[in-house]
């Protein structure tokens, strides 16, 4: 099914719902543009729906989204499409043709986010909203903050009774087993890329057994299991058994500045760590019984955060031991996880048992521009992968950590930055 | 290898001179890989990666930071990079690609070129037994090769050792692995001469680009 | 309201509301007890038909205020936004079903519950009105810039390539500022290995080719004042000629100061004219322009360089800066690089803590190892001079011992120091200067020169930064319409300036076109509502002009409050503080608040029938309470809540009316107050914890538990936490039983 949407070569397609591309757009709206938004998730979010705070405020990422979400709904100029990814570019500044391919929901907008159809279905799957560590029913809401706030029925239940359960359990006939996959074009004048990031395969790094030792588990992961309605309910706790997890290693640069993965620094992972370490105080208790370990080549704790990293060190839970971890085993009678390796301050050799290891992962790309662009120019990428800012980009920019790994206060002035450069395109074809 | 020691002690005087405080410059000119050392960023990957981590009194990482610091002489004279058995875990898991393992055997050669490697270290001796019997026929001997290392102590010592070790000099003989013949008989590659020229061509070469002559 | 209004109630039946209520009940509560012009029941309100009928009596029946009976406000937003109507929500979904059992016994206290949102929806549209545009607004689209440097400049780049005039104004003889006086810029894109031209001479030429940009030279702000959309400023030149210029928006780009390195004498500054900071390292390389880099002092050759990092930064000590300027990593591995590429026998050693280059810093890093630029981990105690050469004593962290190394130059890696003008929170002027991130200054001279009530310049916040202090809305300041960028927000190198410039470009169009429709900026953006006074009942006692968050309210000079309506971000933090109530908005006041307040339903026995008044922040705690009943965590039925725009709005006259009705008790919900606090109205939550603080004064006149009365801070994400509030307040309640005042 090919539809066309109506948009014009003034209009701007933002590419990703997350904290960058809801910024880019709702600051072109916001000024009076034409705005197509496309997520490929069933929810508007990306990764800060994902995270439990944010550092250094160490405040709610639901807050700002809550704002974020109120604008959406109050500006008419912007329009959102979820569960749609982009497959083809061509064209160039102010007449750009967007190839967009849209999954089934199997759940129209009559929806209410009753939860009839949950009721109804039995079947589960792993939660994406908590990578995959809990199970969902298999007709869910992504999150509790989910926008559109709508139902999603998972394809692997369509075509099954449960489907057919679902169907009939909705009052408001909100649920359409017949929706197909469909390709749509919309016509733009220019294109913000906020396609973000995605962690590093930590499986790759092949001593630190991410893939072997259930104790051992990613930053992004960590950020899940603090929230209450996550996989571990809330609860600091050791995935392989549920005992406490007081004792925590978090191991920097997993994935980054590393040749063999990452080679470049992914930047956020020290706050992102030192962030972590205060989840010990806040579950067990200022004078608790707990510790954290830094493992880490150097602390980037730029600008302000460096009173953040200051205020850490005076945590006595916290500890740092300049030393990149060579090797993860698992300590036999325990078996919790040992992290080895060398303190390069002093040469002290050791082999530290944690209850829980967190690999603070680096940063990748979201999305591979490369397999999307037909147009007639192309785009600067880094080595890494990401857009740079070039004038031969013509009418195609990057927002946030899909130009560079970056924070959520700098990937929102990138976003903020990537709405003009694509409002200046769009009002240079409404001048001439 | 084919040096004398007074010409080791003036080829070191030589290279003190030469190079003056800057022994990182020493070792990027003289040493296998050498040039790389200046890359280490001091994570510590190394040392921790080491399987024999704990033999070392200095480990990898710290030796660049001596070369750095130019300690030369604890250096070169330290047993530490004797002490790598080429497991090459550190080269896979080094996040800035030194050849660390190169490097390690690269200082070790170095030093024992300028005379300066620990003379007992049973590290060097090994090597230097392994390479005169692999050098002289082109071919390991196993079975010579173990009794010199055996009885390079002495023949009590080696007697002990011999006796520690019969059940995996059993086993190797069962398995064809060990050949006791092999004492007897000379072995090796059919033109061992060659190899010899070969040899001899190589040192100069070396020599000339490391600036030994 | 106006004469021809007509109130049409909408009860909706769906998401089992049918099952749960007695609808009818709903639809009798609107029209004979609330006057609501029509009523009416659908199956499914939010769907096509549901909304069509909405729609059409809108259309054709003069419908002008619609009331809906539903689910919250946060649902069906779209669907229930009729644009030109006002709307009232009745949350009948999350705030009584979703959240009360499904059993037998409590359908009376939910029943209950539901009328009284439909008595309180239904009071709240007769003092709601849908915004009409404020007069007052300006339309004048011109976007100010202060400061000429490489953010100011790309500001005004960013605005001028998007059509918008532009005025720069520079306080130096030319543009440029200390980008220009770099001899080569970090690297902003690939290759990450090399250092860049600093580009400032092409950039400046398109500020001064450009047909879009007015540049002022040796020009300061004498005067600001107006508003988004119409600001009049005074820009006096040193030649002593002032003209005054309207603007719409303001890019204040200000920038940065270097640190005074003559406070660092222990790293050997002022002492040898062979130890320089960074900027004099830049200006060496620049004006030797390859010739080859010499020693200051006798221009000697430089065999050997020392970079110290961190030189009077992160530290504690006095005098010293206590955060890291983030840059200067990067920058003395770039100096270290002018040295090997002159020399690359030159010995090069930056002494650092930690390596601070982010991002694909690490390239750079890289490659100056590669060029031989050794890296040492350590920390530099003293920099002493040693005949013609320094001595540098620094303790060695790697090989764990204290080393001396001697060296030609050293180069001090310093940060930098915001140029934010004065800090309108210090001690009033008459003191000495106040202090920032350790350091103290002298007095400043004024940036904006504002003439607003509360000061000149935009508030600091720590370390003297004219920073946002919000993590999602980096441009989210205190001062409507002005949008501070770079250095002056935050350390930053050239290539965070650029792009940092270039956001508040876009915040300050977007600020002009708000300003031209008359629409609010952020975070209420869109919100056409402004704040009207009645001037007669005004006792000129000033807390509104001193409470506003964000500077908006002057006096004149009368002493009445002027409200400078483009200029207010719509939190209601005036309406809160007004002892007189004379401040509202026409979708916002004390009655619309009030008025629901009073009809809520006071039953007149209180066994089982306790009544509690939770007033709550809309942006967090109001949601929390909707996510809980999504989960159907249920909570305490005797509770009434009202989601308010911000804690700060909360005008003591709603919790003295709601005691004097006979509630049992009343909390207060809103978020995080104090250092890292998360209102987006600043002082919302805050103000109402001192406001609270003072009524337990009139609570104990009144003869009443001062229990009756909580203020609770809560986060958007307590949504396990809130029913657990509730149920222990309302069991507080119980026990100290009902309100004396019930049924006066």
């Amino acid at each position: 099914m090919m539809t066309e949407m109506v948009a014009s070569n003034e209009t701007i397609l933002v590419i990703g719902g997350g904290i960058s591309g809801m910024t880019a757009a709702l600051e072109a709206a916001e000024c009076g543009k034409e705005v197509i938004l496309i997520e490929k998730n069933p929810s508007l979010g990306g990764r800060i729906s994902q995270l439990y705070k944010y550092f250094p405020k160490l405040c709610r990422p639901s807050c700002g989204q809550e704002i974020n979400l109120r604008r959406i709904k109050a500006n008419r100029r912007l329009r959102v499409i979820t569960m749609a990814e982009i497959v083809k570019l061509s064209g160039s500044a102010g007449d750009y043709a967007a190839t967009i391919h849209i999954h089934p929901r199997y759940v129209n907008e009559n929806c209410t986010a009753c939860g009839a159809c949950a009721d109804a279905v039995v079947s589960e799957i792993r939660d994406p909203h908590n990578y995959g560590m809990s199970p969902v029913k298999a007709a869910y809401l992504p999150n509790n903050m989910a926008y559109p706030q709508r139902y999603v029925l998972d394809p692997s239940i369509i075509g099954t009774e449960e489907a057919e359960n679902a169907r009939a359990a909705c009052p408001v006939d909100a649920i359409d087993l017949d929706q197909k996959a469909q390709t749509i074009h919309i016509r733009c004048g220019a294109v913000i890329f906020a396609t973000g990031w995605r962690p590093y395969d930590a499986s790759r790094i092949e001593p630190y057994g991410y893939d072997r030792y259930p104790d051992v588990v990613t930053s992004a992961e960590l950020e899940r299991m603090m929230d209450p309605f996550g996989p571990t309910g809330g609860k600091l706790v050791r995935p392989s058994n549920g005992e406490d997890a007081r004792n925590i290693a978090f191991i920097q640069c997993a994935g980054s500045r590393d040749r063999n993965h990452l080679p470049h620094c992914s930047r956020i992972c020290c706050m992102a760590s030192l962030k972590q370490s205060t989840y010990l105080s806040e579950q067990f208790g200022e004078d608790a019984d707990a510790s954290a370990t830094i493992y880490y080549i150097d602390i980037r704790t730029i600008d302000r955060f460096e009173d953040f990293e200051q205020k850490v060190r005076q945590d006595r839970k916290v500890r740092f031991v300049k030393s990149k971890v060579a090797s993860i085993a698992q300590d036999p009678e325990s078996g919790k996880p040992v992290c080895r390796g060398v303190d390069t301050h002093g040469y002290d050799r050791y082999e530290n048992v944690h209850d829980l290891v967190v690999l603070a992962v680096g940063m990748e790309p979201g999305l591979d521009l490369g397999s999307i662009l037909d147009t007639g120019h192309g785009v600067a990428l880094d080595t890494g992968g990401f857009i740079e800012l070039d004038d031969a980009n013509d009418g195609v920019f990057g927002a946030g950590c899909a130009t560079n790994p970056l924070d959520v206060n700098r990937s929102v002035q990138s976003a903020t930055a990537a709405a003009l450069r694509a409002i200046q395109v769009v009002n240079r074809v409404s001048a001439s | 290898m084919g040096q004398t020691v007074s010409a080791q002690g003036s080829a070191n005087q030589a290279m003190v001179d030469k190079y003056r405080n800057n022994f990182l410059r020493e070792v990027e000119a003289n040493v296998e890989e050498g040039d790389w050392v200046k890359m280490c960023m001091q994570c510590g990957v190394c040392s921790g990666s080491c399987p024999l981590g704990n033999a070392w009194e200095h480990p990898p990482q710290e030796l660049f930071m001596m070369i750095r610091a130019g300690q030369r002489e604890e250096v070169l004279r330290s047993e530490s990079m004797w002490m790598c058995t080429s497991c090459y875990n550190c080269i896979v898991r080094c996040p800035r690609g030194l050849p660390i393992t190169h490097i390690m055997h690269g200082l070790a050669n170095y030093a024992n070129r300028l005379g300066l490697a620990p003379k007992m270290s049973p590290t060097r001796r090994f090597a230097k037994i392994f390479w005169d019997n692999i050098s002289t026929t082109g071919r390991v001997n196993e079975t010579k090769l173990s009794i010199r290392l055996y009885f390079m102590d002495g023949f009590v010592k080696g007697l002990k050792t011999a006796f520690a070790m019969r059940k995996v000099g059993l086993g190797m003989l069962l398995t064809r692995r060990l050949n006791p013949f092999a004492l007897f008989a000379p072995g090796g590659i059919k033109n061992k001469r060659q190899l010899q020229q070969i040899l001899k061509r190589a040192y100069e070469i070396e020599d000339q680009r490391k600036g030994f002559q | 309201m106006p004469a021809e209004s007509k109130t049409a109630t909408y009860i909706c039946r769906g998401c089992t509301l049918g099952e749960r209520l007695d609808t009818d009940h709903l639809v009798q509560v609107a029209q004979s007890e609330c006057g609501s012009h029509l009523a009416k029941s659908h199956d499914y309100l939010c769907g096509r038909h549901g909304v069509e009928l909405i729609q059409n009596d809108i259309d054709n029946e003069g419908v002008t205020h619609v009331v809906i009976g539903a689910c919250s406000r946060r649902s069906k937003t779209e669907a229930f936004g009729f644009g030109t109507v006002a709307v009232a929500r009745a949350n009948l979904r999350e705030g009584v079903i979703w959240s009360q059992p499904d059993l037998a016994e409590t359908r009376e206290a939910t029943q209950e519950m539901a009328d009284d949102y439909v008595r309180m929806a239904c009071a709240e549209i007769k003092f709601m009105q849908q915004p009409a545009v404020n007069r007052e607004r300006g339309a004048n689209r011109r976007i100010l810039v202060v400061g000429g440097g490489v953010s100011g400049i790309s500001a005004a780049l960013g605005a001028a390539r998007a059509g918008y005039e532009v005025l720069l104004v520079e306080k130096t003889d030319a543009l440029g500022g200390w980008a220009s006086t770099f001899h080569r810029k970090l690297p902003d894109r690939e290759p990450y290995a090399r250092f860049r031209e600093n580009g400032m001479d092409d950039l400046i030429n398109q500020v001064e080719t450009s047909t879009h940009i007015t540049v002022f030279l040796n020009a300061t702000l004498s005067r600001t004042s107006g508003a988004p959309g119409q600001f009049s400023v005074d820009i006096a030149t040193r030649g002593g000629t002032a003209s005054t210029e309207n603007v719409g928006a303001i890019i204040q780009a200000t920038g940065f100061s270097r640190y005074d390195a003559r406070q660092l004498p222990e790293l050997g500054y002022g002492k040898s004219a062979d130890v320089v900071d960074q900027a004099q390292l830049e200006e060496m390389a620049r004006k030797s322009n390859g010739r080859g880099l010499v020693r200051p002092s006798d221009g000697g050759a430089v065999e050997s360089v020392v970079f110290v990092q961190c030189a009077g930064q992160r530290s504690d000590k006095p005098g010293h800066l206590s955060y890291c300027s983030g840059y200067c990593c990067n920058v003395s591995i770039k100096q270290a690089m002018y040295f090997k590429d002159q020399n690359p026998q030159t010995d090069t050693n930056i002494v650092y803590t930690d390596l601070r280059a982010p991002g694909n810093g690490e390239d750079f890093y890289r490659a100056a190892q590669l060029k031989g630029v050794a890296f040492t981990n350590g920390s530099v105690d003293q920099v002493t001079v040693d005949g013609d050469r320094l001595a540098i004593q620094f303790r060695d962290e790697i090989l764990d011992r204290e080393e001396v190394i001697h060296a030609d130059l050293v180069v001090l890696a310093t940060g930098q120091v915001p140029n934010s003008g004065i800090d309108i929170s210090a001690e009033p002027a008459g003191e000495a200067g106040s202090v920032h991130g350790g350091q103290a200054r002298v007095p400043v001279d004024s940036i904006l020169n504002l003439d607003y009530r509360q000061g000149p310049d935009i508030p600091h916040l720590k370390h003297g930064f004219s920073d946002s202090h919000f993590i999602c809305f980096p441009y989210e300041t205190q001062r409507t319409g002005i949008y501070a960028c770079g250095p002056v927000r935050r350390p930053m190198d050239i290539a965070q300036s650029v792009e940092d410039a270039t956001g508040a470009a876009m915040k300050a169009i977007q600020a002009v076109e708000g300003a031209a429709s008359g629409r609010a900026a952020h975070p209420r953006s869109g919100d056409l509502s402004y704040p009207s006074f009645r001037r007669e009942g005004c006792t000129q006692c000033k807390r509104c002009t001193v409470e506003c968050p964000f500077g908006a309210i002057d006096e004149d000079e009368n002493r009445y409050p002027v409200f400078n309506e483009s200029r207010c971000r719509r939190c209601g933090t005036c309406m809160g503080a007004c002892p007189v109530r004379v401040i509202s908005f026409e979708n916002y006041s004390v009655d619309s608040v009030g008025q629901q307040i009073k009809a809520i339903a006071i039953p007149d026995e209180f066994e089982d029938k306790s009544r509690i008044l939770i007033l709550a922040c809309e942006n967090d705690a109001y949601p929390a309470m909707d996510m809980a009943a999504q989960n159907r965590f249920e909570y305490n039925a005797f509770v009434r809540v009202i989601p308010i725009r911000c804690l700060g709005s909360v005008n003591q006259i709603w919790v003295t009316d709601a005691l004097n009705a006979g509630f049992d008790g009343v909390m207060l919900m809103g978020c995080k107050k104090g250092e890292d606090y998360q209102c987006h109205f600043v002082r919302g939550s805050e103000l109402a914890h001192e406001r609270m603080g003072k009524i337990a004064d009139t609570l104990s006149q009144l003869q009443l538990e001062t229990e009756r009365v909580e203020v609770h801070e809560v986060e958007i994400t307590d949504i396990h936490r809130v029913p657990q509030l509730i149920n222990d307040y309302a069991a507080t309640v119980d026990g100290i039983g009902p309100n004396p005042f019930r049924g006066f």
